[in-house]
């Protein structure tokens, strides 16, 4: 989890910033300067490498508002200071030139490695960073092999002066950075695709520039090849080119600040009764549309506006930021690491959000205490399910068994007694078969074994077997449903029944089970009296807690001398 | 014929029952394994099969005896037919008792 730091003070680190190079940035162009009209060397190309070491070092300062853009920040001013290092080339001391020229492309993979590795200063990947070092070694490296080997009065380590082995390691560095430069465009083009919100805003113009710039490097690469030859106006053209990835770092990180007064509108828009959510209104205030809330509870937990528990993002490609309110977190946003560079928007965010965060707070607190009441309601019922299983099972293989066998061994008795004694216990034996009937109708209204073994149809067919008038079943339920909802239904419709029975006078009932492909409708009508209302709901009323469980609806239609009609709905996805 | 029961007082009484009616009792099973290898072993004519069982149920048991073309089933069972549904008429067995209508006339009503 990355943690925030809302109040940026730059102020406090201000002797280990760059802030204090700008001067010998300054000073040291300045001096650059004078030694190329000494050297009369083209007032354009003095002006590239002044205007583009120079932006560079505006640009360093300006990063500084960014706390995690630190590192970029040193390698801006590195940049600069190795372009103008390049420049000692034209310095009269030999010592200089050849410190100059082995310094002449450290600045390119400089740029690079700003580029490749903004913002936090970590390469984006693996290829990037074998990119970086790439670009090391052929600038760096080359140019301290090209040392030894350059046929030039200048230089200090004439090792090896040859024309055609100098020519060879110019080569050798130009072929590999036509390869470097094709590497850092794409990926630049890929990172461009990838980002997304705050990210883009403020590292979009960079990328661009970043992108135009590794073409304009093939473009120039291609020409030197081509041509075989070190045309100066070339390396005046790429330092022009270059400019701009200062520039598009200034733009974006102004096109970032650009957004802060959006924030304060959030204000009004917040006291307005709009149809978005919290989220989606702060999301919009940030300008990042993977912001989500999470709210925390009393607990310690945190769960969103719907009362859904979340877990918190541990991991730096998500941040994590606290919204308090009177000392207490309330609230957390969840949001791209990059909204962490604009602290003064996110802050202004969450003064403003604070208090309408609190309203929700405890909406969501109520609404997760309801998921949880509804799901200990559900476990309550199923364990109170498996209990009447547990009966049913207790009662048919104890009770039963013993007064099934009791019944059958009074039956053979009977049969080898006298007559007398045949007539007592064929009485104690139909007593025992009507303790048998109804011990069995008391263990299925506990728990029907065919609705457990055959399914909901099965069983509601045996319901209107066994109905005392005449039930038509219709059902197109035909396999098998969640056992909760199974049980449910059927004691929905063996209720409705026993009132038909009891309460409504009528001649005959109907039974209709529709399966839909999200739920299950159970319709139970009877052509009786109707209009006992209070009575015939009182069955059924106890069927409460269970389908409130299932989020179920049940309706009673009972109008006079039209019959009854119930229905219930349960929820259920195929 | 062969009585399978998981209950030991009723097989006892059930043993008594038919014995006086004069079929000869070649064993008892308590469970389907049991009954299925007394099958295999004495081959009795008829089986007395209990529907609950501890190991697999009576459905199960004579659907493979019926499959097997072995000796002819009736169930039993505390329970009535009607909390079994289809699987009474399913499972290939000649008819279905419940326990405490069992009599040698109902036996043989089925069997004939």
């Amino acid at each position: 989890m990355t943690s925030t730091t809302v109040t940026a003070s730059p102020s406090r680190d201000m002797i280990r910033d760059p802030v204090l190079l700008l001067p010998l940035v300054v000073a040291a162009g300045l001096a650059v300067g004078w030694l190329g009209v000494d050297e009369q060397v083209a007032g354009t190309r003095i002006a590239a490498d002044l205007a583009l070491s120079w932006a560079l070092a505006a640009a360093s300062l300006v990063v500084l508002e960014r706390p995690r853009w630190r590192r970029a920040s040193w390698l801006l001013a590195a940049t600069a200071f190795a372009l103008l290092g390049a420049d000692l080339e034209w310095a009269s001391s030999h010592a200089l030139w050849t410190l100059g020229f082995v310094l002449e492309g450290l600045w390119v993979a400089l740029l690079a490695q700003l580029v490749l590795t903004l913002p936090e200063g970590r390469s984006w990947s693996r290829v990037a960073r074998i990119a970086v070092v790439g670009a090391y070694a052929v600038t760096f490296g080359g140019q301290v092999v090209g040392a030894f080997v350059v046929p030039d009065a200048r230089d200090v380590l004439p090792l090896a002066s040859h024309p055609s082995v100098a020519h060879t390691v110019d080569r050798a560095q130009e072929l590999p950075a036509v390869g470097l430069a094709l590497v850092v465009f794409f990926l630049v083009v890929q990172r461009a695709g990838v980002l997304r919100g705050p990210a883009r805003r403020a590292q979009g113009p960079l990328l661009l520039a970043a992108a135009i710039t590794a073409l304009a490097a093939l473009v120039l690469l291609g020409w030197v090849i081509a041509t075989d030859a070190r045309v100066s106006t070339l390396e005046t053209i790429a330092r022009a080119v270059a400019v701009i990835i200062p520039a598009g770092i200034v733009a974006g990180i102004t096109r970032s600040r650009l957004r802060r007064p959006e924030a304060s509108e959030l204000v009004v828009e917040l006291r307005t009764e709009a149809a978005t959510t919290m989220r989606e209104r702060l999301a919009r205030a940030l300008g990042d549309p993977s912001l989500e809330v999470a709210y925390r509870l009393g607990d310690g937990r945190y769960v969103d506006a719907a009362g859904r528990p979340i877990e918190l993002p541990h991991g730096a490609d998500r941040a994590v930021t606290g919204v308090t309110s009177g000392g207490e977190e309330i609230a957390v946003l969840v949001h791209d690491p990059a909204l962490l560079d604009e602290p003064a928007l996110v802050e202004s965010v969450r003064a403003t959000a604070g208090l309408v965060l609190e309203n929700e707070r405890l909406a969501a607190e109520v609404r997760s205490q309801l998921t949880e009441v509804r799901a200990s309601r559900g476990r309550i019922v199923a364990a109170a399910d498996a209990e009447r299983r547990r009966i049913e099972r207790n009662l048919h293989d104890g009770a039963q068994q013993r007064l099934v066998t009791l019944s059958v061994a009074l039956g053979l008795d009977a049969s080898r007694a006298d007559e007398a004694a045949a007539d007592v216990l064929s009485r104690a034996q139909d007593e025992v078969e009507q303790a048998i009937a109804e011990l069995r109708d008391l263990a299925r209204g506990i728990h029907p074994t065919l609705l457990r073994d055959e399914g909901l149809t099965a069983a509601v067919e045996a319901l209107a077997r066994r109905a005392p008038l005449p039930v038509t079943v219709q059902s197109n339920v035909r396999d098998r449903l969640p056992d909760p909802v199974e049980l449910a239904a059927y004691f929905v419709v063996s209720e409705a029944l026993t009132n038909v029975v009891k309460h409504a006078s009528a001649t005959e009932a109907a039974v209709l089970l529709e399966r839909e492909p999200a739920s299950l409708r159970v319709t139970v009508t009877d052509d009786g009296v109707g209009g006992a209302r209070i009575k015939a709901e009182s069955g059924l009323a106890g069927l409460h807690d269970r389908l409130e469980a299932l989020d179920a609806t049940l309706s009673i239609k009972c109008e006079a001398r039209q019959g009854t009609t119930v229905c219930a709905e349960f929820p259920c996805a195929s | 014929m062969l009585i399978v029961d998981d209950h030991q007082p009723f097989r006892t009484v059930a043993r008594e029952l038919l014995e006086s009616a004069g079929y000869i009792v070649a064993g008892e099973a308590a469970d389907a394994e049991q009954a299925l290898a007394a099958v295999a072993a004495d081959c009795p004519d008829a089986v007395l099969l209990d529907v609950q069982l501890p190991d697999r149920d009576g459905f199960t048991v004579a659907t493979a005896l019926a499959a097997a073309d072995g000796p002819a089933v009736v169930l039993i069972s505390s329970r009535e037919a009607d909390d079994y549904g289809r699987r009474v008429a399913a499972c290939g067995a000649r008819g279905f008792i419940p326990k405490s209508k069992l009599s040698a006339a109902t036996f043989a009503a089925l069997l004939e």
